[in-house]
């Protein structure tokens, strides 16, 4: 019996243990801040252990009896902790709140557990021995959780698992004490039969974890997914990590809502800023319509015309209620016209003149996409330019991919167009560059549409400037028979990834 | 489980009964009008089409052009469904060096070349082909993965022969310019023969070589005069990334040819009896007998003596059997990659692989497209090839097309709605060992007088450069006659 005994021991430490890295690891995944998190919720815990032990002197009969009932509690509590923080955080405002409540419980209820353990067994053994011996598998277990839980459970588990996965331990404890406490028990049957309806409840658990992980917790890893879909033409994402709102295009980051009015103002402003009465905009891409809601700052503008592949993006950015708060329902102005199509052919098939064009593609990843890069592209675009017209084209990162961004500014250069290539600094891009391009000079404007919070008329040339490591690369063009973007775009980012 | 399609289609274009009517020396109708004519053009493909441009460049209108079948184009016909239009065979033209200058002329008049530049629209768009060996795509044909020093020692020794060739200027485009006896010793012997003499063994170097004499003779290595092999790699040196092509191959050619000649083409039309007595000649088509001073013979020269009376036997003139497919895919393969390549070709696959039509189109996003399958029967002899076209059912070569690209594309089955077959019995000279410096072949292409040979298996390469050099050769030697007859 005594070997049985003290492997309870060092499972029921386990368990603790268990409890309280998973508590600490959710808390700062979810909140951030690991050092605090873990700090208070150790205290807490250690806390808690020393309120239940305190409280153990209160139990004075029915030792073995309450000892079940403990593990059965923390088979309960501690198994689905896990579980019911996760919704927690996603449906309510009290995470915190329920957090160390279950903190608390759960380190009072391991605080009872080893002072009755060790007043059950004290008449088998020598006090010094059972000291010894509790505390020894006390600690053993500790060590083997702290080892089990980095290095299999969270990577093969994941946190809801492995949470219910140790409240089945401490259930399979309880059934087994009443096997091992049998003689000091009343009422076995009605004992058992409760760990085994409480094990099945647990087991369900486990079996639907899936889908609570698949819910919340793959997605702890990164930042919280609100919206995936794939539509015909690419896989869109949305994630939320608290105020900040992600989208991806087929994994690629398109914008941070922290920071991407950095990106649209300095995408915008210096260029249609400088066109003199400018009635009709042509925007190319930018499909999220964050660009359209610069755009919409020029009351003098009479038409904004969206060319973009995809209906899908285009109807969730003219819906979604979040992200209308995003776009500040840019989509739904009477001014603008939204086109769902293939940009190259409408380009080349439609006759209209505009006076600001913006050309806000995804990053040239694959040769498809590179089309939209190239010398014929341009040339194409150009013949859309009203006299005083300018273009503006996203080119990537200087800094990152320097040869592609002098890449895509020696192909606007041969395509018969005057460049200006400039950059800014957004937090989750890094630095980024554009090219405003024209058939004559371009001067940068001397008045801003009010309300901007990034770009103003006093920084504005300094976005012209390029220091050492983003300067000239001589490049040549990206042409349709000779797509050489491509390739230095995919050598930049090997370069930088490795 | 996905279900595989059901795979519409059938054998297209068919025009072995004509052919063999004329073998057989079947009796045709006789003529039941006469109708006058300075000049009839018998052949509507590549080579008549040419002289036609070039006459009616020069102001000369007094002709008629005379092909056999529905559609004019020959090797360079095309098709079209709701998707795209696709090539039946020729399918691009590599960018034309200086010599070339008919064929720079014609594309200035399309506007493919416009002062010096090529037009990036023409241009084959990147990324332009790939190879599928080792279980992976490498970008180009030319084998570059796996190779062993030995291989790349021998790539780059046959790299070296070939600049010495190239920079000997006895071979060129057209070749009859750079045409040189000195050189004439590599006709004697077969290409694969001369790799031998020059200790160029590896297997995928030969795989490769052999690659190529299918892909622009249809015949094996060791079918093929080394003149010609080496005339494959040594005659163009292109001054930029191409080559030309367009969605329907070099139909895209013969739609701009038609536009501006198609009022002297009479399609349908098939000469069945050709006559030449004193100055004139009297060439029977249909119900129609046309009375001409001249000739100019752009069909396939074999047909020669079974329609004009009189010709001799034709001797060491073989031709290449092919099969082309056209198939439609609903969506491309789940291993496609994120970009449509234009021509992909499998390692050891007795095919030549497809080209994609959508691959020129400036969209971003495709999601139906159509392949074209090329597929040179140079195994074994023409003429059990030819027999093996003829018997085999649609069913068979379907299958036999749907299991290459299963290689490479286990879902294709899935992706396939339709698979259109072409049989060419005759598609291409082939320029087998001595072809080149033949006599007859010579005599032939430099014939001068009332009747004119044009096709291009006269240079025995089948190209469309050649066809266009001969075809406006003949136009030129017939404006020269009746220039000397006005002046």
């Amino acid at each position: 019996m005594g070997i049985l005994l003290f492997i309870t021991v060092l499972l029921i430490a386990a368990c603790g243990l268990i409890y309280e890295l998973i508590a600490g690891t959710l808390a700062s995944y979810l909140l951030g801040d690991s050092v605090l998190q873990f700090s208070t919720i150790i205290g807490c815990y250690l806390f808690a252990m020393g309120i239940g032990s305190a409280l153990s002197r209160y139990i004075h009969r029915g030792l073995a009896y309450r000892f079940v009932w403990i593990e059965l509690m923390l088979g309960v509590v501690g198994g689905f902790s896990s579980a019911l923080l996760f919704l927690a955080f996603a449906y309510t405002q009290g995470f915190q709140l329920l957090m160390y409540a279950l903190v608390v419980v759960i380190g009072v209820l391991v605080g009872l557990e080893i002072p009755i353990l060790m007043r059950i067994v004290k008449e088998r053994y020598q006090f010094r021995d059972v000291v010894a011996h509790v505390l020894t598998f006390d600690y053993l277990g500790a060590l083997a959780a702290s080892l089990l839980f980095p290095i299999l459970l969270v990577p093969r588990l994941g946190l809801v698992r492995s949470a219910l996965l140790f409240g089945v331990v401490n259930v399979a404890v309880a059934l087994w004490s009443t096997f091992l406490f049998a003689k000091q028990l009343p009422s076995i049957r009605g004992l058992r039969a409760l760990c085994v309806v409480v094990l099945c409840f647990l087991a369900l658990g486990l079996v639907q974890a899936k889908r609570i992980t698949a819910a919340a917790e793959e997605n702890i890893y990164a930042d919280e997914i609100i919206f995936a879909r794939d539509t015909r033409y690419q896989h869109i994402v949305l994630t939320r990590f608290k105020d900040d709102i992600r989208l991806f295009l087929n994994s690629h980051l398109q914008f941070s809502s922290r920071d991407e009015y950095r990106y649209h103002e300095a995408l915008i402003h210096p260029g249609l800023s400088a066109v003199p009465a400018p009635r009709r905009v042509l925007v190319l891409g930018g499909g999220d319509g964050l660009a359209v809601r610069e755009i919409l700052k020029y009351p003098q503008l009479e038409s904004i015309t969206l060319v973009d592949l995809d209906p899908e993006m285009t109807h969730l950015f003219s819906t979604h209620p979040m992200l209308t708060g995003l776009n500040q329902k840019s989509f739904l102005s009477s001014k603008v016209h939204i086109i769902n199509a293939d940009a190259f052919p409408w380009v080349d098939s439609n006759t209209d003149s505009f006076d600001f064009i913006v050309i806000d593609f995804p990053d040239p990843t694959n040769y498809s996409l590179g089309k939209l890069y190239t010398t014929a592209f341009y040339k194409a675009v150009a013949r859309h330019l009203s006299t005083q017209g300018l273009m503006v084209v996203q080119s990537t990162s200087p800094m990152f991919a320097r040869d592609s961004y002098w890449c895509i500014v020696e192909t606007l250069k041969q395509s018969a167009l005057k460049t200006y290539p400039y950059h800014v600094y957004v937090p989750s891009f890094g630095e980024w560059g554009f090219v405003i391009a024209s058939r004559h000079e371009y001067t940068p404007p001397t008045l801003l549409p009010a309300g901007l919070r990034f770009v103003s008329v006093d920084g504005i040339p300094s976005m012209f400037q390029f220091p050492p490591d983003m300067s000239p690369m001589p490049m040549p063009p990206n042409r349709l028979n000779d797509q050489v973007l491509v390739r230095a775009y995919d050598q930049d980012w090997k370069d930088i990834s490795h | 489980m996905k279900t595989d399609r059901p795979i519409a289609g059938g054998f297209v274009n068919d025009s072995f009964e004509i052919g063999h009517k004329l073998r057989d020396r079947v009796i045709f109708p006789v003529a039941r009008k006469v109708e006058k004519q300075t000049l009839v053009i018998v052949g509507g493909g590549i080579a008549g089409l040419s002289a036609a441009w070039r006459l009616q460049k020069r102001g000369f209108r007094d002709f008629v052009l005379l092909e056999m079948n529905q559609q004019p184009g020959g090797n360079s016909r095309w098709g079209e469904n709701e998707i795209t239009p696709y090539p039946w065979a020729a399918h691009y033209v590599p960018v034309p060096g200086p010599e070339a200058v008919y064929v720079r002329e014609l594309f200035e008049d399309l506007g493919v070349l416009k002062d010096g530049v090529w037009d990036d629209r023409f241009l084959c768009f990147t990324p332009q082909e790939r190879l599928f060996l080792y279980g992976r795509w490498q970008d180009g044909i030319e084998p570059a993965i796996g190779l062993t020093d030995n291989d790349r020692d021998q790539f780059r020794r046959l790299e070296d022969e070939i600049r010495k060739f190239r920079a000997s200027g006895g071979f060129t485009i057209p070749m009859e310019r750079g045409l040189s006896p000195a050189l004439a010793h590599l006709d004697q012997i077969p290409f694969s023969e001369w790799l031998r003499s020059q200790r160029m063994d590896s297997r995928i170097l030969n795989w490769y070589m052999n690659y190529c004499c299918r892909d622009d003779y249809g015949a094996l290595a060791s079918e093929t005069s080394a003149w010609a092999g080496i005339h494959y790699f040594a005659s163009r040196e292109p001054e930029e990334k191409g080559p030309l092509t367009w969605p329907e191959g070099n139909g895209w050619l013969v739609k701009r040819l038609l536009e501006r000649v198609g009022s002297f083409v009479r399609s349908g039309e098939p000469v069945h009896h050709i006559t030449q007595k004193g100055n004139r000649c009297r060439i029977f088509a249909g119900d129609t007998e046309y009375h001409a001073e001249f000739v100019i013979f752009a069909a396939p020269t074999f047909l020669a003596p079974y329609l004009i009376e009189g010709f001799a036997p034709i001797r060491d003139f073989e031709y290449s059997p092919w099969l082309t497919a056209n198939l439609t895919l609903e969506r491309l393969p789940n291993n496609y990659g994120p970009d449509l390549t234009w021509d992909n070709v499998v390692v050891n696959s007795p095919t030549l692989g497809y080209v994609d039509a959508m691959h020129q189109s400036i969209r971003s996003h495709v999601e139906r497209t159509v392949w074209t399958f090329y597929w040179a029967l140079a195994e074994g002899q023409p003429a059990v090839n030819r027999q093996l076209l003829l018997e085999k059912d649609w069913s068979y070569w379907k299958e036999a097309i749907l299991r290459d690209l299963e290689r490479v594309h286990p879902d294709i089955r899935q992706c396939v709605s339709r698979i259109d077959v072409m049989r060419f019995g005759h598609a291409m000279a082939r320029p087998k060992p001595g072809a080149i410096f033949d006599e007859q072949r010579r005599k032939l292409a430099t014939l001068d007088g009332q009747l004119l040979f044009a096709n291009s298996d006269l240079s025995g390469l089948s190209i469309f450069e050649e066809a266009q050099y001969r075809g406006v050769r003949a136009a030129e030697k017939v404006l020269r006659h009746l220039g000397a007859k006005n002046t």
